[in-house]
This record gives C-alpha cells, structure tokens and sequence, in this order.
C-alpha cells in the first residue's frame, strides 16, 4: 500500500518535471516557459516530496521544511521574474544630482 | 529501493535539460529560467538521494540550499532589470 | 562509485566550458550562479555537507552579487551634459542617445547621463574625472564630445555616431609659458 502510494506520487511528480522542463529548449515566449516551469517545478516537486513523505515519514521534518521553503520561493520568485522579464524600460537619465554627490 | 533508483535517474535525465538555454543565444531571462530550474531540481534531487541513503545530513543541506539560496537570485533579477540589459 | 554521482559530475566542466565561452559579462553571472548550484549538488551528494553549504551561500549568493555589482560599476559609461541642452528633448539628442547605445551594445556597455547645471561645472567634472566624458552643443549647434578615457576615444572614433576629442589632463596647474 505504502509502496503504490509513493510511486504513485514519483510518477506524477516526474511526470509534471518532464511536462514542464522541455518548455525551455522551444522558442515559445518567456511568460509561457516561465507558467509551465513554475508549474514543473512547485507541483512536481512537490508531488515528489509527497510520495517520499509517505515513504519515510521519520523525516517529515525536513520533507515538511522543504515543501514549505519550495512553495513560498517559487511563488516569489516566479511573480519576480514575471515582473522583470515583462517590463523592459528604456536606458533612464539620472535624476540631476548635479556635482555635489 | 529499485523505483527510488528509476525515480533518481529520471530526475538526473531533467536535471540535464536546462543547460540548453545556457548554450542558446537568447535572452538573458531564459538563462534566468534556467537557472531557477536547477537551484530547484539540484536541492531535489539531494533530498531525493538522502531519503534513498537514509542520511539526515545530505537533506538538511538540501532544504538550506532550497531555502537560502534563492535570495541572491531575487537580488540578480532586480539588478538586471533595473540595468534594461537584455543580452544577446 | 555510484554511476548517478558520475552523471552529475560530468555536467561540471560541461557548464564551466560554457561560462569560460561566454562573452556577454551579465549572463556569465548567471551562468556562474546555474554553476555553483550544481557544484554544490554534487559536494553534497560526495558527503561534504560543509562544502556544498559554503559553495550554496558564498558562490551562489555572495559571489553573484559582489559580481554584478563590480559589472555594474565598472561597465557604465557616464557622460556629462548640460541641464539647458539636454532638457530640451530635440532630436539630435534623441539620435545620439540612440547611436550611443548602439554603438556600446557590442562591447556590453551603458550609457548613463549626468546632468549638470552651469558649464565650468561640466567643466570640473571632467578635470575631476567625476564623469567619463562630457557632451557640449557648439555655437553652430553641432554636439561635440570630449573625454578623458583613451579607449572610449578609440571606440567611438572608430564608431563615429559623434565628433569626439580627446581631453588633455594638465601635468601641473601652472601654466606652461609660450
């Protein structure tokens, strides 16, 4: 039983991982290689650290730590680089400090 | 142990994927995407290899790895935008 | 030795290769930083917790940063112009900036501008050497470029988006006889 479960677990994990990470070698735009990799990266992984908590559960403490730590950086990280890739601004002229800086 | 083993190599086999952009001439973003796609896969894959080995100190290393070592990314993204450099 | 250890070990000169190959400075840092993340995988993976620690914190995160700072400051051309030039939006400026940044895109490099006030300012910024170069509209509305840096003479000569001149610093502040 806990056998079928973290497999089941594995499998859905590597699975998302191997939906989501090809997306980097297309020529698609960068938002969308940004959804399915954030996709790959936080639900895989944590489908992964799902089936390996029901596996080992003498170390929820770390699987429990990472999956928290995993979630919150990769929602920041990808609301960031949605941010910084899409807003491209021109080269801006300082503010007039004048010489006494 | 053997499905931990397949599960292992699959993740290695992913984890090989996102050196392409670094290859490619592109933007500078898709290098970043790259880059956040290996601090993850790399902290996985040490927890992964810690579980199989049975072996606390291979995961605490990971889930510090996973936690701490995105904040210098943050800072990079922020910078590069802030510079409009686009690469290429 | 484990054969999955192997495969990892081999992404290692594979991606130092490419960081060595790599001639735009900004993705060199990140390409450094998908390094350091993979080193500090296979130390851990070798049993040397302390080391992938150290490389996770310092080579990923401290280095990175202290990097992009220093190619920050250290790729960033500052031009001065006048306030009563520049502000006047015209196109000869709106031309210039765009060449400038063509011209600079090649060799990685940023235009910044500064603007200051009166002309003896401009003036002192350059013999400060406050900024790089400094960009003056003539009496015939012709703008002129001067600098101090020989290699940015070299490379906007070469370039030729603008007249430029190379500037003289004085040896002393006695004046020479004639």
């Amino acid at each position: 039983m806990v056998e079928v479960v973290s497999g089941i677990g594995l499998g859905v994990g590597l699975w998302f991982w191997f939906w989501g990470t090809p997306v980097l070698l297309t020529r698609h735009s960068i938002l969308f290689k940004l959804h399915h990799l954030s996709v790959a990266d936080t639900l895989g992984s944590m489908a992964i650290m799902a089936g390996l908590l029901v596996r080992r559960p003498r170390e929820w403490p770390l699987l429990v730590l990472a999956v928290l730590s995993l979630v919150m950086w990769n929602t920041v990280l990808g609301y960031v680089l949605a941010y910084c890739a899409s807003a491209r601004q021109p080269v801006s002229v300082e503010t007039p400090d004048g010489p006494n800086h | 142990m053997t499905l931990l083993q397949g599960v292992l190599w699959g993740m290695i086999a992913a984890f090989w994927l996102p050196l392409y952009p670094t290859l490619r001439r592109g933007d500078i973003w898709e290098v970043m995407l790259a880059l956040s796609s290996v601090a993850t896969k790399s902290s996985l894959i040490l927890l992964m290899v810690s579980v199989i080995r049975d072996d606390w100190m291979m995961g605490l290393v990971g889930v510090i790895t996973l936690s701490v070592g995105n904040a210098g990314f943050m800072l990079l993204a922020h910078l590069l935008r802030r510079l409009g450099q686009t690469g290429g | 030795m484990d054969p999955t250890i192997e495969v990892i070990a081999l992404l290692l000169p594979l991606t130092a290769g490419l960081l060595v190959a790599e001639t735009n400075p900004y993705r060199a840092l990140v390409i450094r930083g998908v390094f350091g993340a993979m080193s500090s995988l296979l130390y851990g993976l070798l049993g040397a917790a302390d080391v992938a620690l150290t490389e996770a914190l310092v080579g990923t995160l401290l280095a990175v940063i202290l990097y992009a700072v220093a190619v920050r400051s250290s790729l960033v051309v500052r031009l001065g112009v006048l306030q009563q030039d520049f502000q006047a939006a015209a196109p000869e400026w709106v031309t210039l900036t765009t060449a400038l940044q063509q011209a600079f895109k090649s060799w990685h490099m940023q235009v910044e501008w500064v603007p200051y006030e009166q002309s003896q300012a401009l003036e002192r910024a350059l013999a400060e050497r406050e900024v790089h170069g400094i960009c003056t509209r003539s009496p015939t509305a012709v703008i002129q470029a001067k600098t101090r840096v020989y290699r940015l003479y070299e490379i906007l000569q070469q370039e030729g988006v603008v007249p430029i001149v190379m500037y003289d610093q004085p040896v002393t502040s006695s004046e020479e006889p004639r």
